[in-house]
């Protein structure tokens, strides 16, 4: 039988299956203290709180814990590829992985600090809503599971994101985000990233 | 490819309708103005599992489980949940296999094992009465289906087939794969493949409903057989939504398959089932008729179930009949002969989980069914699931491998007395 260095797999998926199936309180097995030493090298981008400066870096604070694991996951078995992110990602364990999401997913999450123009706030939420986008990342757009938060997350990032999905540039998990960016325009993709960039 | 242009504006066309009305009824978020000023220029389409489902339905906050990426150290794999009837024992074949999905056994005993989420094959080999898994291939897309002949494994990626040649004996350096047939259509929705290798040669595999529930164009809904030799493909059964099952039957040759009902009826309906082709130009019924008699709200208008074949069997709601098998073992007692085993890979669309089983369903001698009932349970308790049955594989010595895509690991059922 194989040896099973990579232990931290099953952990990983047990704490998360408690945490999406039955909402437990907390992961048990994921150690978001060690998490915090093992994510020293996200800090410069994505900020030590979880709250990205920069705005082409996504903020991680509240994230979804799976969201985090399986999008580190992505990179390290590079079915997502980004010169910066494919050569930390490659580096980790499946441990360090859902120790660094339990960290991050605990942080507050504060949000952009997008300037508010109602106007275009509000057809990006009503391009919001024609799309759906609520369906899977939830009404409030907190996320779920494996689907991300999007609320209070960069404009710039979103915008990349979306294009990204619409060109097959970025490859998603199971082809949900290709198929929705197919008929969104440049105008849908900077109104909705200016309206979810607005929210905390 | 033509066929699929064509598919894609029917499938346009068909789904623009739903997705107007239901883009009306969320629409009261914005402001008539902000409406107005970003009207769409095409039509807006739901995330496709979502088609069909009502305002009120929303309120039940069901979507698709998480996909599994990763898999249990097999020391925290809780087999001891899992009963089984009596005399029946199962224990961890092989493990750290993310996302395990549909197997062949190759003819020197080589278990293939397809993933529709990690883009890898892999290969498991017995040695010293342990077993290796090799990973033989990486980064393709969605290469669910799995399927050996005179030496070559044919893997069915998400629009394309293609063969590796020799492969036994090339496990650690397999040769490019040649491209067998890749004039399928790109759909996402239901686009990953079951197949299997038929009596007569060609491959067998379906091409789903793109979305829940939808006019499918004509190239979809189907299941479609291609032959190796001369990349010819032909349409077995129309009608069907999405089949992840398939098997021959060992005594008749007939093609039996489940199918996955659609979703957002409600929780008891429809169910999914299981089929039995027996001629040509069969047609069971989607997006018309569901199960044979339950005509569908808004497609199936003017339409009569009796226009279309029924299936053979009602398996249950929501339940996720993927992967089934005949017994033709001889190591389980006899009256599992010729029995069929089903992995059941389990509910998301119903409110109180349903399925994450494998089952077992007993024919008599007509094809008729006469039991139905499950054989391996546990993987849910409660309403957490910790594992999902995705295909079973009958071994050489007669016991019933069972895949576990969310464990990523195979599981070995064996008759002890």
């Amino acid at each position: 039988m194989k040896s099973f260095s990579r232990n931290a797999v099953g952990r990983g998926l047990i704490a998360f299956a408690a945490l999406a199936l039955v909402a437990a309180p907390a992961a048990s097995a994921a150690d978001a203290a060690a998490g915090q030493k093992k994510a020293a090298a996200c800090f410069e981008c994505h900020g030590a709180d979880g709250n990205s400066l920069n705005p082409i870096y996504p903020s991680l604070a509240a994230q979804t814990p799976l969201y985090i694991y399986y999008q580190l996951l992505q990179f390290r078995e590079q079915r997502r590829v980004n010169e910066q992110m494919s050569p930390v990602a490659a580096k980790l364990t499946d441990n360090d992985m859902t120790d660094i999401a339990a960290y991050f997913s605990a942080q507050k999450a504060l949000g952009a600090g997008q300037p508010v123009d109602e106007a275009r706030s509000g057809s990006g939420k009503g391009a919001a809503a024609r799309y759906h986008c609520g369906s899977c990342h939830m009404p409030a757009f907190t996320g779920q599971n494996h689907i991300p938060r999007i609320a209070g997350l960069q404009y710039d990032y979103l915008v990349a994101q979306l294009r990204g999905f619409k060109t097959g540039a970025r490859q998603d998990i199971d082809g949900t985000m290709a198929s929705s960016a197919q008929p969104l325009s440049e105008k849908d993709i900077a109104d909705i990233a200016w309206y979810l960039a607005g929210l905390r | 490819m033509l066929n699929s242009r064509l598919g894609i504006s029917l499938l346009s066309a068909g789904v623009a309708l739903l997705a107007f009305s239901s883009a009306i009824a969320q629409q009261p978020a914005a402001t008539p103005a902000a409406a107005a000023a970003a009207a769409p220029a095409v039509p807006l389409i739901p995330p496709t599992w979502a088609q069909g489902r009502s305002a009120e339905q929303e309120a039940a906050n069901l979507s698709p489980h998480p996909p599994g990426l990763s898999s249990l150290p097999v020391a925290e794999i809780p087999l001891d949940k899992i009963k089984l009837p009596k005399g029946f024992e199962i224990s961890v074949w092989a493990s750290d296999i993310p996302n395990a999905r549909s197997m062949v056994f190759g003819k020197n005993g080589t278990l293939f094992v397809g993933t529709r989420f990690v883009g890898s094959v892999y290969a498991v080999v017995e040695k010293d009465g342990k077993r290796e898994v090799k990973t033989i291939a990486k980064g393709l897309h969605r290469p669910n289906g799995v399927a050996f002949k005179n030496g070559s494994l044919y893997v069915a990626e998400l629009s394309r087939i293609i063969r590796y040649d020799n492969i036994e004996a090339n496990l650690d350096n397999p040769p490019k794969p040649v491209v067998v047939f890749d004039a399928l259509p790109k759909d996402e929705p239901h686009g990953w493949k079951f197949m299997t290798l038929g009596p007569d040669g060609w491959l067998y595999f379906q091409i789903g409903s793109p979305g829940n529930i939808t006019m499918p164009p004509v190239t979809h809904a189907q299941i479609v057989r291609v032959d190796p030799e001369n990349a010819v493909l032909e349409t077995v059964a129309a009608g069907v939504r999405n089949s992840v099952g398939m098997a021959f039957h060992p005594v008749t040759k007939q093609l039996w398959f489940t199918n996955n009902g659609r979703d957002w009826v409600n929780d008891d309906l429809p169910n999914d089932t299981l089929h039995q082709v027996t001629h040509k130009g069969m047609n069971f019924g989607f997006p018309f008729c569901h199960q044979g008699d339950l005509i569908d709200n808004e497609y199936g208008k003017g339409r009569s179930c009796k226009e279309f074949d029924p299936p053979t069997f009602k398996l249950g709601p929501h339940v996720a009949a993927l992967g089934m098998r005949f017994y033709t073992g001889k190591q389980f007692p006899a009256e599992y002969k010729n029995n069929i085993f089903i992995a059941e890979h389990g509910s998301w669309n119903r409110v109180k989980k349903t399925g994450f089983n494998v089952s077992r369903v007993v024919l008599d001698g007509k094809g008729k069914v006469v039991k139905y009932e499950p054989f391996a349970t546990g993987f849910l308790q409660g309403e957490t699931f910790w594992g999902r049955p995705a295909d079973v594989q009958v071994m050489p010595d007669g016991s019933l491998l069972v895949s576990d895509d969310v464990a990523g690991a195979i599981y070995r059922i064996a008759y002890k007395k």
